[in-house]
């Protein structure tokens, strides 16, 4: 069944997979594009290389943001087209039918992660680094497949939710922002945004956009 | 200025008087005198009133305010506000915090006092403050001077400098990391590392903990620079150069470490490669990462070189520390580089575990 799924996944999402799998693989190249041979460079040479290397990491978090939201919404696109029938008519419990979905996904998921990681090692294999500089292509690979997996199930998991679960959502994140205009009404010294609190909680380890955060350099100290 | 016009007015207004009265009959030539005095004498009356007022005024403007943060103490010219001053002693305060380089309990034995306000001692002894040192600022009532607290914060770090000694008043830079900040001075440092002006700042760079040592100038005696580099920085940098300068550019090696041992040409060839905002970095770096007691075991211990003192305090050999210094600095403030291990793994797994949870409960379907 597992396969089948699969299947219908790859029909429906093919065109996106490979285009993120293309920007997956392009991104590290992009670093070697400002010189390779860093031996015996000038430091000046390095840093400035080195800072480049770093501002391209930075579209790393973003490439598996476009991978979750793409495949994640993907995922249940032909569903919601055939208003859920085929789901229904299938002789499987419906967590079974999500979980084989879920599964599908993110096998889908793993191609531009697969791309990300040869294109790193190809980055790494073009370059002489100086001493002091090190290439971390197997942890870039392996927190840019972490950072793809959160996503893609935050928009999964939204692409299949009720609307009274998207009312809820919306609802808290109304509730937050009018906590803050109410904190800021009474002018309450000391008293921290709740808004400001809430995405600290979120980016901030063990929070579960912790993964986008942090450093994504390919080449680092 | 008014002043000066009011009596040349009250002066022109007399003497037209006088040359009008001149024209007129002997009694009403004295009636119309005694009227334009009178008059003349309540111009001069008014005139001092105004001016009395305007140096009440002027007096209850510079009047002493007092304004407290934590530790901080500054007196300030009531013309700044109320909301002026608290936001001026809190910012110095809350940069005091930051820097971690001076204790609170030498804080609180000093007053910043602006040299603008008036009446200050009657506020000290009414304050009982009598036995805190008084340290004169110049801070004004212009926006720029109280955009933050940096002016009293900076008073306050010189002040704490002359405590210390000589070693240190030597190797630490002159705001002593107050103000440092890692997107600015962070960043000036980093630019600084990278220059690529001296070998030691490469080797650093690099990766070597020796090189970061004579960079920084931790080791005490130490020749951080070549005497191609010293002469390289004399020619870019000071092209008129005499004396022992001009034997080192003519090729006298000795002549070049002369001139930095003895600190001869500390503008063109620092002492110490590494600038304020690298130095700079370097305490915020030992404070981060030892802690706020290492900075000040530090600065409160006497012997040996500086590198010597914060390795002590820190807990670590004098090569790791500048090793972690090295790698917070290039990382923008010790973020580490790029990971993926358990700890990251793990939150990641279970926010996607409790998402598939969430999309299996719930569904369009039900």
């Amino acid at each position: 069944m597992y396969r089948q799924v699969l299947r219908s996944q790859w029909l429906a999402l093919r065109l996106p997979v490979v285009l993120l799998a293309v920007l997956g693989f392009a991104l590290p190249l992009l670093t070697v594009t400002y010189g390779g041979a860093l031996e015996n460079a000038p430091s000046e040479t390095v840093a400035q290389w080195l800072f480049a290397s770093q501002k391209i990491g930075v579209l790393i978090p973003g490439l598996a943001l476009l991978v979750g939201l793409l495949l994640g919404i993907g995922t249940w696109a032909p569903d919601h087209a055939g208003k859920h029938v085929y789901a229904l008519s299938l002789p499987v419990p419906r967590a079974t039918y999500v979980l084989l979905r879920f599964a599908a996904g993110v096998t889908l998921v793993a191609a531009p992660v697969l791309a990300l990681g040869v294109g790193s090692a190809v980055a790494v294999l073009s370059v002489k680094l100086p001493g002091g500089i090190h290439a971390y292509p197997m942890q870039l690979t392996l927190r840019f497949a972490l950072a793809c997996l959160v996503c893609f199930a935050i928009f999964f998991a939204i692409s299949i939710s009720t609307r009274r679960a998207a009312l809820a959502v919306l609802g808290l994140l109304g509730g937050i922002v009018l906590a803050d205009l109410v904190l800021a009404a009474l002018s309450i010294s000391g008293a921290a945004s709740v808004s400001e609190t809430v995405l600290y909680l979120l980016t901030n380890w063990p929070g579960p956009l912790a993964i986008l955060m942090g450093r994504w350099a390919l080449f680092d100290v | 200025m008014s002043k000066l016009i009011r009596s040349v007015v009250a002066l022109s207004a007399l003497g037209a008087g006088v040359q009008a009265a001149s024209a007129q009959t002997p009694a009403g030539r004295d009636a119309g005198l005694r009227t334009l005095l009178a008059r003349a004498e309540s111009l001069a009356a008014g005139i001092a009133r105004e001016d009395s007022v305007a140096r009440e005024a002027q007096h209850r403007e510079r009047l002493a305010t007092r304004f407290d943060a934590g530790a901080v103490t500054v007196i300030l010219p009531a013309s700044v506000g109320d909301a002026t001053g608290r936001r001026f002693v809190e910012g110095a305060a809350r940069i005091l915090d930051s820097a971690g380089v001076i204790p609170a309990s030498f804080i609180a034995t000093r007053i910043v006092v602006a040299y603008a306000a008036d009446g200050v001692d009657s506020l000290v002894r009414a304050a009982r403050l009598d036995k805190r040192v008084r340290i004169g600022a110049d801070i004004s009532a212009a926006p720029d001077t109280l955009a933050d607290g940096l002016l009293a914060a900076d008073v306050l770090a010189q002040s704490f400098r002359g405590t210390l000694d000589p070693e240190w008043r030597k190797w630490l830079p002159s705001d002593m990391g107050m103000g440092w900040n890692m997107r600015i001075e962070g960043a000036e440092a980093v630019r600084q590392l990278m220059a690529g002006e001296t070998r030691v700042g490469a080797l650093c760079l690099g990766g070597s903990a020796a090189g970061c040592r004579l960079w920084l100038g931790l080791d005490r005696g130490a020749m951080p620079y070549q005497a191609a580099e010293i002469r390289k920085l004399l020619t870019a940098r000071w092209p008129g150069n005499r004396g022992v300068a001009s034997q080192c550019v003519g090729g006298s090696d000795d002549a070049c470490e002369t001139l930095v041992r003895d600190s001869l040409l500390i503008p063109p060839i620092p002492p110490v490669p590494a600038g304020a905002a690298s130095r700079g970095s370097f305490l915020r770096a030992v404070r981060r990462l030892h802690g706020d007691g290492a900075l000040r075991v530090a600065l409160a211990d006497t012997a040996g070189p500086v590198g010597d003192r914060l390795a002590r305090a820190s807990h670590v050999s004098e090569d790791s520390l500048v090793t972690e210094w090295r790698s917070w600095l290039l990382t923008g403030g010790g973020q580490p580089r790029v990971t993926a291990d358990l700890r990251d793994a793990v939150p990641a797994a279970l926010a996607a575990a409790l998402l598939l949870l969430a999309a299996a409960r719930t569904g369009r379907w039900r």
